[in-house]
């Protein structure tokens, strides 16, 4: 409340009453202003409107008292109106304070007189103003706490993972929309609903334990098989104070792509075991074979059995490097030299290497070049762009069947060299297509069945593209074909 | 069955392995033994090879354009009534440390497999030998079964 005194209007007709009521109230230290009929207050309520109390004479001429008072409550509805008057009757009274009057002062009044109802008044005022703001502070909170609640019931039901959360009496009392379709018997039970309704001992059994935990905040956490689905369910006790716990909430997280991820990369380590030991045996073999004298005595044979030794040995040493590279990039050990290079020269020069490849399937390898700019040098490392377009060739080598084509067309667009590589192979599903460049993702079907891979190649060429501040994009559709496009800056 | 006199015509043993390097280390070793040796690189072309020449036996891998081609093709000779007789020794590289064992542990593992002998990648050519041998020789029961 404002430190300031109030200020009070006066109405009555007589200027006598008025000029009165002034002195006594100014020298209690209120700040006074007059009116000489109800219109005239009412000019000056709308003014101001500021006035803490009116003292309303109860018989004036154009407007009585009463109707006074029920217009400026009108205003001001917190403004204190004190009747005046000299016919003091029971019933001016009783409809002045219906009207909305606090009280009532007969004429004539001492200095006392008038100023212990208007100091009540005033209190009351204050009073009722302080209440009302209380009232609507506490409206004010009670909406936000209503507000912070939904917000937490909106974000807890929008959550991915599931979320349980079971009394101490075992009893489920939340579950939000995810726990209901992984717990789908649960989901028709009404809250709070026995533990029974999950409809699963290790789930059941993990909440338990959680709930027979001690003070100590620990979490349980189980790998739960949930409709065929692996979920990592972690429980905690909901503690109060170090006591023991009064609930449990639960947490289920499908780990689906997590385990495929981790088979993907237990197969990739049997590949790579089963991939290296392929060609140690044929050097094994080879050499058991010369030195136990079974290759006979023609050297030309011995030649040749130790000529496919080196190549296996050198195939071999070739696939090391490359999951080297790839480890050297993942950990930032990879040196990139950025040079100004000429990258039509180069995807025209590993086109040639791919050629014979190609070849002994009887593809149609060709190479186009819509360059009209004379400047086209990329900034890169030569021998990462080598790896990385070797690769896509090869790619569309290995995936497109004998007698296919496969199409490396050269452009540029303002700032942008482009690369595509085109077959018109077995191609990839949309599924596929979206995983291509995932580290060890490697398509599956009956068309790829046998062609040999680590599901490291695009990885590698991605990560090598994206290091050159280029982009890789792929366009693909099963039995059409897939078309690789590596844009990469043109150095200034 | 197929017993014919060993003094008149070399055993003929089909070779099938998607390695041509193992393919060509395997026939020195066989054909270094006395036998004839037919080479495959596939399930379909073991197939077209043993219709033609009628082998004696099969040595064949077991991840060829798929995981288990070898099984597939055993399962293939075993099944049909012309190949039945025939014994049938599986190689691979893939071995239990990779985490899919095929090794069969009883003489019950190999009948599920089809499979008379079974050996892991790289095979020392004298068990290879010894093994060939004695599944020519001795006549096993598959047979009188």
């Amino acid at each position: 409340m404002s430190t300031e005194m109030p200020r009070i209007l006066v109405v009555d007709d007589e200027p006598g009453m008025r000029e009165g009521c002034r002195r006594i109230l100014e020298s209690e230290g209120y700040h006074v202003q007059t009116a000489e009929d109800g219109l005239a207050a009412i000019e000056l309520f709308q003014a101001r409107g500021d006035f803490a109390a009116a003292l309303v004479d109860l018989k004036m001429p154009r407007m009585d008292g009463i109707e006074l008072i029920e217009r400026i409550r009108k205003i001001d509805e917190d403004v204190t109106a004190l009747v005046m008057t000299a016919y003091a009757t029971i019933e001016t009274a009783v409809q002045a304070t219906k009207q909305g009057a606090y009280g009532y002062i007969p004429k004539p009044f001492t200095p006392d007189e008038l100023l212990i109802p208007v100091k009540n008044g005033l209190d009351m005022r204050a009073l009722s103003i302080e209440a009302r703001q209380l009232r609507e502070e506490r409206e004010r909170q009670l909406l936000e706490v209503a507000s912070e609640r939904s917000k937490c019931r909106t974000i807890i039901n929008c959550m991915s993972d599931g979320v349980l959360v079971v009394n101490r009496s075992n009893q489920v009392v939340l579950r939000n929309a995810a726990a209901g379709l992984i717990l789908p018997k649960c989901d028709s039970a009404d809250l709070p609903a026995d533990s029974s309704t999950l409809a699963c001992p290790e789930l059941q059994d993990l909440i338990e334990d959680t709930l027979a935990s001690g003070p100590e905040p620990v979490i349980h956490s189980r790998e739960i098989a949930l409709g065929g689905t692996p979920y990592m369910v972690n429980a905690s006790p909901i503690l109060e104070r170090h006591q023991q716990a009064t609930g449990a909430v639960a947490v289920l997280r499908d780990i689906t792509a997590l385990k495929e991820l981790e088979t993907a990369k237990s197969m990739f380590v049997s590949m790579v075991a089963h991939e290296v030991k392929s060609p140690l045996g044929a050097i094994e073999g080879y050499l058991n074979v010369l030195l136990s004298g079974i290759a006979g005595d023609d050297p030309d044979q011995h030649r040749k059995m130790l000529e496919r030794s080196l190549l296996r040995a050198r195939a071999l040493g070739a696939m090391v490097s490359e999951l080297l590279n790839l480890t050297a990039m993942r950990t930032g050990n990879f040196v990139i030299k950025r040079v100004p290079l000429d990258l039509l020269d180069l995807v025209a020069t590993t086109t040639e290497s791919c050629r014979e490849q190609a070849d002994k399937k009887e593809q149609a390898l060709s190479f186009s070049c819509a360059l009209t700019v004379r400047n086209h040098d990329v900034l890169a490392d030569k021998a990462a762009m080598s790896m990385v377009f070797k690769n896509l060739i090869d790619n569309a080598i290995k995936y497109t069947p004998a007698k296919g084509h496969i199409a490396v067309r050269v452009d540029y667009d303002r700032a942008y060299v482009n690369v595509t590589v085109e077959d018109d192979g077995i191609g990839m599903t949309p599924e596929d297509t979206d995983r291509a460049f995932d580290e060890f993702f490697r398509a599956k079907n009956d068309k790829t069945a046998g062609i040999p891979g680590t599901g490291l190649g695009l990885t590698l060429v991605k990560t090598l593209v994206e290091t050159h501040h280029g982009r890789i994009s792929v366009q693909s559709a099963p039995g059409e074909g897939t078309a690789f496009t590596v844009s990469l800056p043109i150095a200034e | 069955m197929n017993e014919t006199p060993r003094q008149t015509r070399a055993r003929v043993i089909l070779l099938v392995d998607d390695d041509p390097d193992f393919l060509e280390v395997s026939r020195h070793v066989l054909e270094g033994a006395g036998y004839q040796v037919l080479c495959a690189a596939s399930q379909e072309d073991a197939m077209a090879k043993a219709r033609e020449s009628g082998p004696d036996l099969l040595i064949t891998d077991l991840m060829m354009t798929s995981l288990d081609s070898g099984f597939a093709l055993a399962q293939q000779m075993k099944r049909g009534p012309e190949f039945r007789g025939i014994p049938v020794i599986m190689t691979t590289g893939i071995t239990a440390r990779m985490g899919l064992d095929f090794t069969p542990r009883t003489e019950d593992d190999l009948e599920a497999m089809h499979v008379d002998a079974y050996f892991e990648k790289p095979v020392d050519p004298a068990l290879l030998l010894a093994k060939v041998d004695k599944l020519l020789t001795s006549p096993r029961e598959e047979d009188t079964k």
